[in-house]
């Protein structure tokens, strides 16, 4: 099912907590809501979800006007942050609670529930409750318990933020599984960029209640929009540097420059990742800092009166103090107008 | 959601929606609490201030404090008000005491604990009229156990329930013995609340049991002791079961030497139809628990530090 | 061996004292197994040479106890009931509602928290005739059912569960009612058994106002049947404690049943006196 979001906006106490425009959710995808907390995400979801209720603008399920309809009669699934499991039901009734809720049939009731929890690899559990559960485990029944309704859209609050790193990463990729067998229509609320980035296939990236940027999340890393989807993205994150534009080059140093077709009046701010950054002959630099990260090391050099960050390979054995030769990857490098962060595209481009 | 008014906060669950269907849920409990809770409080307000009174006519002549002034100099009230004095400022002390030491002694045993719970608690959950009956019998002058035993003491033989100086300390022995179970389970909660590292601490430190009590287990059971102590004297200023059970109902004791505000009350209506009269009484009773009840609030304000 | 002599006075003194606050019971059913002479005898006797069941057969003779327990657990039970589904109900509706009025009928049930109910006797009663229910059930009943204190301490225990729930619930397709049916009372259980038990106890013992109500023996609870028993049988202590010691048992039985439940509900609800 797609959602249509035409211009949803809810105003909480004199502030504007969102603000959508127009926006498509992808049938049967899997989408990110992400941005930093505060940014309107959750309350974009509750919205959809219809907990919340609109200050105006519309909701579109396919062709169907849910704007006005409550949560129960909008077909949609909703797992919570903190999973919200009913602590005296067993997990077998909290699955079960939503069809009870409709007076399905109890022989439905049983089928169904069986079937999510073999879904969500839970059958052994059924007569437990959820207190005897671990975070992963009551993460997986609140999934059936929003899936057994056969829901047109699946709603995930920030899913694995409760839950320890290691089981993060299970559950994300459970969720990525479930997604595709289902094919329900899901989105997915996260404050975690590498989360969205992962296993989404579209992310919406959200600042103030207004969305900046939509696309999927390899696009949106390497093609940011402006100046705060950059930042946004990426771990280590982007640098900044003010580098002249002269004669249609953008000089790193005195001695070293890179062909740059921009025609921009006002001040520019380059944006650096980490990783454009590889050993060569272009640029010396005396390494500040050297930290192993695993699998890379990240180091810190000074460049145009500021501080850069590179990665290089782990095999890469380097000191601080010591004086190396690197070079720049072109692709990673993003221009932005420094007033207003918008990016500045270069002609060809355009 | 137009009608929503912007700016008012949310409540806990989130679920700022203005409902009529609110109404439906409260108005069983509310069309009691009008009828009977609220509507007797401004009746009464009112009968007091009335010089006479008929109730099944609903006709009140002469308003005025003319009956307050009745009631106050009635010989019979001021006799309830030193009663009940005697029983909040004597009664309630001693049983307060012999709770908290009943409290603390069941708290240190490391067995038996629930046993004597058990037997501590049972005045509360039975009849107060039939222990009156039995109490009438112990306190008889002639064959009750409570001379008896006082016999070997050398103690001449008491008219416990006859003697008009006496009856009121009948009545106060009652209310000690009736009221030490629910102060003993309160006592009992508040120490089970403290944690016992302090004590692990204090055992460290070599403290002597008599600092221990001071230092430690009194200021941590403060807030109890002075929820206690107000339960306590607005339940004395309440006193009227025990007069009634160990009496008959038509009088407390000779010359209704054993009065008590509730009974006047009580009394003054039932006994004597004089609605307005127990209608001012009543009204100073009132004036007298709000009193203590603000007190209440005060010190807990001033003197609870720990909780 | 201070710590064990104190432990020891400690002990003696908790045995004496819990030695005092049964003797009154212990007397009430010796002297209820007593012949006449035996419970007048001075000095007195603690203890009937053969015990006169007989006591009771006549005791049940005279007044008809069996009446006054089935009225008393009627009267109790029914009370109890009604009590609890005013307070749920109005506790439930300050938790989730907003209305017009909110805060000034909150403040009413706090208010009459700090009302005695001594004071509302004189004016119920007059409403009561009115009503022309003096002498029946309804009568005793309905004028106790509703408690402010009881409705702050329910929603206190409602507005512990997590609001989550209710959105979970609202999204599961589940109605206010269904909501506070299937999840709000299952999970307060605990609350609610404290407030039944309190409510029992409360409603078992309490007399004055049944005591002006009930006007026969159709509608007397056991302890008013006990005075108007105690009136009949007149110095016949062994008769009266018969009677008394009917009058105790049923209570003192569910006491011995519940007893940990009892003792926990009372100092969870304590404040109330």
């Amino acid at each position: 099912m797609e959602l249509r979001l035409k211009n949803l906006v809810k105003d909480f106490t004199g502030t504007r907590a969102v603000d959508t425009g127009e926006l498509t959710i992808l049938d049967g995808k899997l989408t990110g809501l992400l941005g930093p907390s505060g940014c309107g995400k959750s309350t974009l979801l509750y919205l959809i979800s219809g907990l919340q209720k609109p200050t105006s603008g519309r909701i579109y399920f396919g062709d169907r006007d849910v704007t006005d309809l409550p949560p129960e009669k909008r077909e949609i699934g909703l797992v919570f942050q903190n999973y919200a499991l009913y602590p005296h039901m067993t997990v077998a009734q909290n699955i079960a609670f939503p069809l009870v809720n409709r007076k399905v049939k109890k022989a439905e009731i049983r089928e169904r529930t069986a079937k999510m929890a073999s879904l969500v690899q839970i059958e052994e559990l059924l007569n437990r409750k959820p207190n005897q559960l671990s975070g992963g485990q009551q993460q997986r029944v609140a999934i059936a318990r929003a899936l057994v309704k056969r829901p047109e859209i699946l709603l995930l609050d920030e899913p694995l933020s409760n839950l320890d790193a290691r089981l993060r990463l299970e559950m994300r990729e459970e969720i990525r599984r479930i997604q595709t067998e289902t094919g329900v229509t899901t989105v997915f609320v996260t404050h975690d960029q590498e989360e969205a980035m992962s296993i989404t296939d579209e992310i919406i990236l959200m600042k103030k209640g207004v969305v900046q940027q939509q696309c999927g999340p390899q696009q949106m890393y390497l093609d940011p929009v402006n100046q705060f989807v950059a930042s946004f993205l990426g771990s280590p994150p982007i640098d900044y540097f003010r580098f002249p534009l002269r004669d249609g080059r953008l000089w790193i140093t005195e001695g070293y420059s890179l062909p740059m077709d921009v025609r921009h009046e006002g001040g520019i701010l380059t944006g650096i990742r980490p990783e454009a950054w590889g050993r060569g002959d272009a640029l010396q630099v005396q390494i500040q800092t050297v930290e192993h990260r695993g699998k890379d090391t990240l180091i810190t050099f000074g460049l145009a009166g500021t501080r850069a960050r590179a990665l290089l390979d782990i095999t890469d054995t380097v000191r601080p103090g010591e004086t190396i030769g690197v070079t720049l990857r072109p692709q990673f490098l993003y221009l932005f107008d420094a007033e207003s962060g918008v990016r500045i595209r270069q002609e060809e481009e355009q | 959601m137009s009608r929503k008014k912007i700016g008012r906060p949310e409540n806990p669950l989130g679920n700022t929606r203005f409902s009529g269907r609110a109404y439906l849920y409260l108005l069983p409990a509310f069309l009691v609490l009008a009828v009977f809770v609220l509507y007797p409080i401004v009746m009464t307000l009112r009968m007091g201030f009335y010089e006479s009174y008929v109730y099944l006519t609903d006709v009140g002549s002469g308003f005025g404090l003319s009956s307050f002034r009745y009631v106050l100099r009635d010989p019979a009230f001021q006799l309830a008000i030193r009663n009940t004095l005697i029983i909040v400022l004597v009664g309630v002390p001693i049983t307060i005491a012999l709770a908290l030491g009943a409290a603390l002694f069941i708290n240190s045993l490391t067995r038996g604990r629930g046993v004597f719970q058990t037997i501590y608690f049972i005045p509360y959950v039975t009849s107060t009229i039939a222990i009156g009956l039995a109490f009438r019998w112990l306190f008889h002058s002639d064959y009750g156990y409570v001379n008896y035993v006082l016999s070997f003491f050398g103690v001449a033989p008491q008219k416990w329930l006859t003697d008009p100086n006496l009856t009121v300390v009948s009545v106060t022995i009652f209310t000690i013995w009736n009221g030490l179970a629910f102060k003993i389970v309160l006592f009992l909660a508040g120490l089970q609340k403290i944690d016992p590292q302090y004590y692990q601490a204090a055992r460290i430190d070599g403290t002597p049991p008599r600092r221990v009590f001071f230092r430690i287990t009194m200021p941590l059971l403060s807030s109890t002791f002075w929820m206690v102590v107000i339960v306590s004297v607005i339940h004395a200023f309440k006193t009227y079961n025990e007069v009634y059970s160990m009496y008959d109902g038509k009088s407390a004791g000779p010359g209704n030497s054993a009065i008590t505000i509730v009974y006047y009350i009580y009394d003054m209506f039932f006994n004597r139809s004089q609605v307005h009269y127990a209608s001012a009484a009543a009204i100073i009773f009132l004036l007298i628990v709000l009193a203590l009840t603000a007190l209440q609030k005060w010190i807990s304000k001033r003197f609870v530090h720990y909780v | 061996m201070q710590r064990r002599i104190g432990q020891s006075i400690k002990l003696i003194l908790l045995i004496l004292g819990a030695f005092l606050m049964m003797f009154p019971f212990i007397w009430m059913l010796a002297t209820s197994l007593k012949t006449l002479p035996e419970a007048t005898a001075i000095p007195p006797i603690m203890f009937p040479e053969t015990p006169q069941f007989g006591n009771y057969l006549e005791a049940l003779q005279v007044a008809p106890f069996g009446l006054y327990l089935r009225n008393s657990i009627l009267v109790a039970g029914i009370a109890t009931l009604l009590t609890l589904a005013l307070t749920v109900l109005a506790a439930y509706a300050f938790t989730i509602y907003e209305f017009r009025g909110k805060t000034v009928m909150f403040f009413l049930c706090l208010a009459t928290m700090m009302i005695p109910s001594e004071l509302l006797i004189i004016q119920n009663f007059i409403t009561i005739s009115k009503l022309h229910w003096v002498n029946t059930f309804q009568g005793i009943i309905i004028p106790t059912l509703a408690s402010g204190f009881y409705i702050y301490m329910m929603r206190e225990y409602f507005m512990q569960i997590p609001s989550v729930l209710y959105k979970a619930a609202k999204v599961d397709g589940c109605g206010d009612f269904r909501y506070l049916m299937r999840i709000m009372l299952p999970m307060n259980k605990n609350a609610i058994a404290t407030i039944g038990i309190l409510t029992f106890i409360s409603q078992w013992n309490s007399f004055i106002w049944p005591l002006m109500v009930a006007k026969d023996d159709s509608h007397r609870v056991m302890a008013i049947g006990l005075l108007h028993f105690r009136d009949a049988v007149s110095s016949q202590v062994n008769l009266q404690m018969a009677g008394a010691t009917i009058v105790i048992l049923p209570m003192l039985i569910f006491y011995l049943v519940f007893r940990k439940q009892i003792i926990e509900g009372v100092s969870r609800g304590g404040i109330k006196g």
